[in-house]
């Protein structure tokens, strides 16, 4: 049967998945080794990095597709598809942010700090529980959104397996219409991106501004959540090229696919370093010592003066000037590279907005092979959490809407 | 172009101008322009026509205008000469928006005078061979041909379905 | 849709530029008595002094900067709407494209009156351009102020340049279909247009960088104004997220003023093929989404306010909420991110009569956000010595009443002299159901 080939086909080209599992073991003996040594803090403070910069990547490639969903945009096609396959990470991303618990007396500065009044809101049980409780919702809308889009594209004729029954399950429930689908598709799409609002926002404030708990910056919620918009169309931008590269044009991807999300991505990268300026311009005029000492630290200070000025030209100066030219945007390999580059250099944003408030005192970039295996290690994770969904529906790498639709 | 006929065939079907251009490429006439109420993608493809040069005009003037955004700043600042509110006399991060809009200002004059010097616009003198039907719902091919060609000529238009004016 | 030919949209729409009805007189009139009213509030301020406002110390900055920030903001969704939503290739935006754009044009120049006004010693604005004044000085660029002159400028050169380039064909339609002296002046505004395929190439590559251009002057235009408040220390305006607040909050107020100028216009003029409801009901989705962004900046001004542990913002917000401009505020979140949400419900989406009444509070909301963030911001400060109060005077009120008349005033002339749809989107529309982005 030819389903069964291609689903053998797709096994076998994804099913070089061993590599990525070696990734996962290396970043994980790292992370222990490092939570061993005499410095945990070091081994805590990459994993935190990766873990905010993993999971923005999942919940704003996920954004993606609920966007175009409310828009009812043409143009995506199958990169909307493609951009759910991210959800699978957010299972990982929730346990991943539970084992955050266990290095909080490494991560959170102000455990022991007197924080005249703030102590109601930062403190250890109310955190963890208001976070998990936001990441739980975020991520069940999401599965939400994702029960009735997958209903849309799996053929009801080729059930395979424990998840296409109950997906098909799903799609008897809504009397087999498309139109029925679509609107419970817009409901949780509408929420999803509600709730993708509050959460990283939240996250953004408790994970990364609190860590300098006299600091504040009111964008600083909405700096993230265009920050994980921004990498996560990156990332869903690697999986589009990279598909189109294995598959061709099997993969329904064309070059006005690569065109238009290219477009948008540039789109981001504006609005990311409008979102950058707005926030330096306000502190930089206003010169309220409480304020600037955040930003001075890192703009100005050794050693994390270079460090911002490698993040804003990897981040914003390089993607600017080569996504004017319209063609390198049809281009996959170079899209890869330069997408790449993207978010290794918000894995470094991260370092710089996290590491001055974790690491105090230093004189020399608090970066080291071990963050590096850390990181390997949960790209490994994202890998296999990516490729085993799209192993398990493989109709999306193919022309994603199998029925007609209204 | 003395003694040159110019007839133009007035369609109200885009798909009708499209394969007559593609006809009249067969034949000897002369094609001059098509003039249409809408910018129509099918007729510019089937036109086969280059990229409009339009785009260098707003990138000089969007580079012009970034440069003198910030020299005006930076100039008018020198001038002041005094430390106000503790800020550097020469700041970039705030005359960055002095720049951003002067950019965009005379990145937009740039647009316009290649606009209006691609186009050769304005123009005030008569225009020769137009039917002021081309902008409401007709479609006008124009095209050239010697005085004995006319009437094969017309016959072309109006095979393709379209109606036949001649100009004097 | 499927029903329009190019014909039916050109009658719908030249018919409109035809002689106007009596009643269309007396609002005119009505709209003009208010212009004077409101020209003359300003004269008397010229000559008796700036004084006659409401304006005192702490609250410098009253009604003139309140009506500066509103119209700049219902300017900004008119770029939204032909320049954004072009570029996204959004069909649904080409029958209200050019009615948004001119409200653009129009609000800008409106708001651009309103530093002159509040200048008081007119004659002295020459001080805020680039030459040197008779002390020799010349402007400051670091102050935000100045940043406003070069923003507010640009934005109202770009907007006239950009309306009058998407007009261009039609004006050579308009031309080509009246006599006289009406022939006469469209064939001099047409500047020779006609339609060439080639005209029409640079003119598509051109619109596009217009509205690739007009896109971060939006946001830019938007930020800076904002910056008039943020870059100060104020509490309750010292404040990171005011640009992209104010931006939002920009388009959701233009956005109620397109569907407050739109219904009115489409049932007058019998556009209800052309406007469909589908296009209204667009605008009111995007009402919703505008309105929970402007939820979203007010609740987290109220947390990072409380977060901070800073007495004098806590101070700042509880006072906002709970103290003397108690009403206003609640009038501007009630506004501005409730009664929007009454749009998530289908049935409310299409009932026009309900669509222009939100439309109204929205406005309503809007003009009251930028009295709560202007006036709350400065009359309870630091000191509690210099705590003050405001109220408007009538001198302010005559010259807010102007405001309102001379926009709706022009626009009214607008809609009888110039197509107030364009005739070229919509039949592009039918061609291919999108705008055309090159």
């Amino acid at each position: 049967m030819p389903e069964n080939n291609s689903e053998k086909a797709v096994s076998k080209k994804y099913g070089s998945g061993w590599i990525f599992f070696g990734l996962i073991i290396i970043g994980l003996t790292a992370f222990i080794y490092g939570i061993l040594s005499p410095h945990p803090e070091k081994a805590w403070q990459a994993y935190l990095i990766n873990f905010l910069l993993w999971s923005a990547i999942a919940q704003g490639a996920v954004l993606f597709s609920t966007v175009m969903h409310m828009t009812k945009a043409r143009w995506s096609g199958p990169l909307s598809a493609l951009s759910e396959s991210f959800a699978a990470f957010f299972p990982l991303s929730f346990v991943l942010f539970l084992v955050l618990f266990l290095g909080r007396a490494h991560i959170f500065p102000w455990l022991h700090e007197d924080l005249h009044g703030k102590e109601v809101w930062l403190n250890i049980p109310f955190l963890f529980t208001r976070d998990c409780v936001g990441l739980l919702v975020l991520y069940a809308i999401g599965f939400a959104y994702l029960y009735n889009a997958l209903q849309l594209r799996c053929d009801p004729d080729h059930v395979r397996n424990g998840f296409h029954k109950f997906i098909y399950k799903g799609w008897i429930r809504n009397n087999r219409s498309p139109e029925e689908v679509k609107k419970k598709m817009t409901l949780w799409a509408g929420l999803y991106i509600l709730a993708f609002t509050l959460v990283l926002s939240l996250i953004g404030y408790d994970l990364v501004m609190s860590m300098d708990p006299h600091w504040i910056s009111t964008l600083f919620g909405g700096y993230a959540f265009v920050k994980a918009f921004y990498v996560g169309l990156g990332a869903l931008i690697i999986l589009a090229a990279v598909t189109q590269i294995r598959k061709g044009k099997a993969s329904g991807l064309a070059p006005s696919h690569f065109h238009d999300i290219g477009k948008l991505f540039f789109a981001f990268c504006l609005l990311w370093a409008d979102f950058f300026y707005v926030q330096l311009t306000v502190i930089w005029y206003g010169n309220i010592p409480e304020e600037t000492h955040y930003v001075i630290e890192r703009t100005v200070m050794v050693p994390w003066s270079k460090l911002a000025w490698t993040v804003f030209i990897v981040c914003f100066v390089v993607p600017f000037v080569i996504l004017l030219n319209k063609k390198v945007k049809s281009k996959p390999v170079f899209m890869v590279i330069l997408c790449s580059a993207i978010i290794i250099g918000f894995w470094l944003e991260h370092l710089l907005l996290l590491a001055p408030a974790l690491s105090h005192d230093v004189h020399s970039l608090p970066l080291g092979v071990s963050d590096g295996l850390i990181t390997i290690g949960f790209f490994g994770l994202m890998v296999i959490a990516v490729s085993f969904f799209l192993k398990r529906f493989p109709e999306i790498t193919k022309d994603s809407q199998v029925r007609p639709s209204g | 172009m003395q003694g040159k006929k110019y007839i133009m065939g007035i369609f109200k079907d885009e798909d009708q101008v499209v394969s007559t251009l593609a006809a009249l490429k067969e034949t000897a006439y002369k094609f001059q322009r098509v003039h249409s109420p809408i910018p129509s993608h099918k007729i510019m493809a089937a036109l086969g026509l280059k990229k409009s040069k339009v785009g260098y005009f707003t990138l000089v003037g969007g580079i012009l205008g970034l440069i003198s955004g910030f020299a005006l700043a930076i100039f008018c600042s020198t001038r002041w000469n005094l430390i106000v509110s503790g800020k550097p006399i020469i700041s970039l991060i705030p005359f960055f928006i002095v720049g951003f809009e002067f950019t965009i200002l005379f990145a937009v004059f740039g647009n316009v005078i290649g606009l209006l010097t691609q186009a050769r616009l304005p123009s005030f003198k008569e225009v020769e061979y137009y039917d002021p039907r081309c902008s409401g719902e007709h479609f006008g091919v124009l095209a050239a041909c010697e005085p004995m060609q006319q009437d094969g000529l017309k016959d072309f238009f109006q095979q393709n379905g379209g109606e036949v004016k001649v100009f004097e | 849709m499927s029903q329009l030919t190019y014909a039916s949209i050109d009658q719908t729409i030249l018919n409109t530029l035809g002689p106007p009805k009596k009643y269309y007189w007396a609002i005119v009139a009505v709209l003009f008595l208010g212009v004077l009213i409101g020209g003359a509030c300003w004269v008397y301020q010229i000559f008796v002094g700036i004084g006659v406002g409401g304006q005192n110390n702490p609250v410098a900055w009253g009604t003139y900067l309140i009506n500066f920030v509103f119209w700049v903001g219902i300017a900004h969704s008119g770029t939204l709407i032909s320049a954004i939503l072009h570029l996204f290739r959004a069909g649904w935006r080409n029958p209200i494209a050019r009615a948004a754009e001119t409200m653009t044009v129009f609000a800008v120049c409106i708001a651009g009156l309103f530093p002159f006004i509040h200048l008081g010693r007119v004659w002295q604005v020459y001080y805020m351009l680039p030459i040197p004044n008779h002390r020799l000085l010349w402007p400051n660029f670091l102050s935000p102020l100045m940043f406003d002159v070069i923003a507010i400028s640009t934005y109202l050169t770009v907007s006239t340049l950009f309306w009058y380039t998407g007009l261009l064909p039609d004006l050579a339609a308009v031309r080509d279909r009246s006599q006289g002296t009406r022939k006469k002046i469209f064939k001099f505004l047409s500047m020779g247009w006609t339609g060439a395929h080639d005209q029409w190439r640079h003119y598509t590559r051109g619109y596009l960088f217009f509205a690739a251009l007009a896109t971060p002057l939006v946001i830019s235009v938007h930020s800076v104004v904002s910056w008039d408040f943020a870059l100060g220390i104020t509490p309750g305006w010292h404040t990171t997220i005011f640009a992209p607040y104010f931006v939002a909050g920009a388009i959701h107020s233009g956005l109620a003023m397109v569907l407050t100028l739109m219904i009115p216009l489409r049932k007058i003029f019998r556009y209800e093929k052309i406007i469909t409801s589908d296009v209204l009901e667009n605008v009111a989705k995007t009402i919703v989404f505008t309105g929970l962004i402007v939820g979203f900046a007010y609740a987290t001004e109220f947390f990072i306010a409380w977060y901070s542990q800073n007495i004098v913002e806590m101070e700042s917000f509880r006072w906002r909420a709970m103290g003397d401009y108690q009403l206003e505020f609640f009038i501007m979140v009630v506004c501005n991110t409730i009664l929007p949400l009454f749009f998530l419900f289908k049935n409310i989406r299409r009932t026009i009569p309900l669509l222009f009444g939100i439309s109204l509070f929205v406005n309503l909301g809007m003009w009251y956000e930028r009295f709560v963030i202007i006036i709350g911001g400065v009359a309870h400060g630091f000191s509690p010595h210099a705590w003050g109060l405001y109220r408007p005077t009538g001198v302010e009120y005559g010259i807010l009443i102007g405001s309102f008349c001379l926009f709706f005033f022009l626009f009214l002339l607008f809609t009888k002299h110039l197509p107030s749809v364009s005739m070229t989107e919509m039949k592009e529309t039918l061609e291919h159901g999108g705008s055309h982005a090159g």
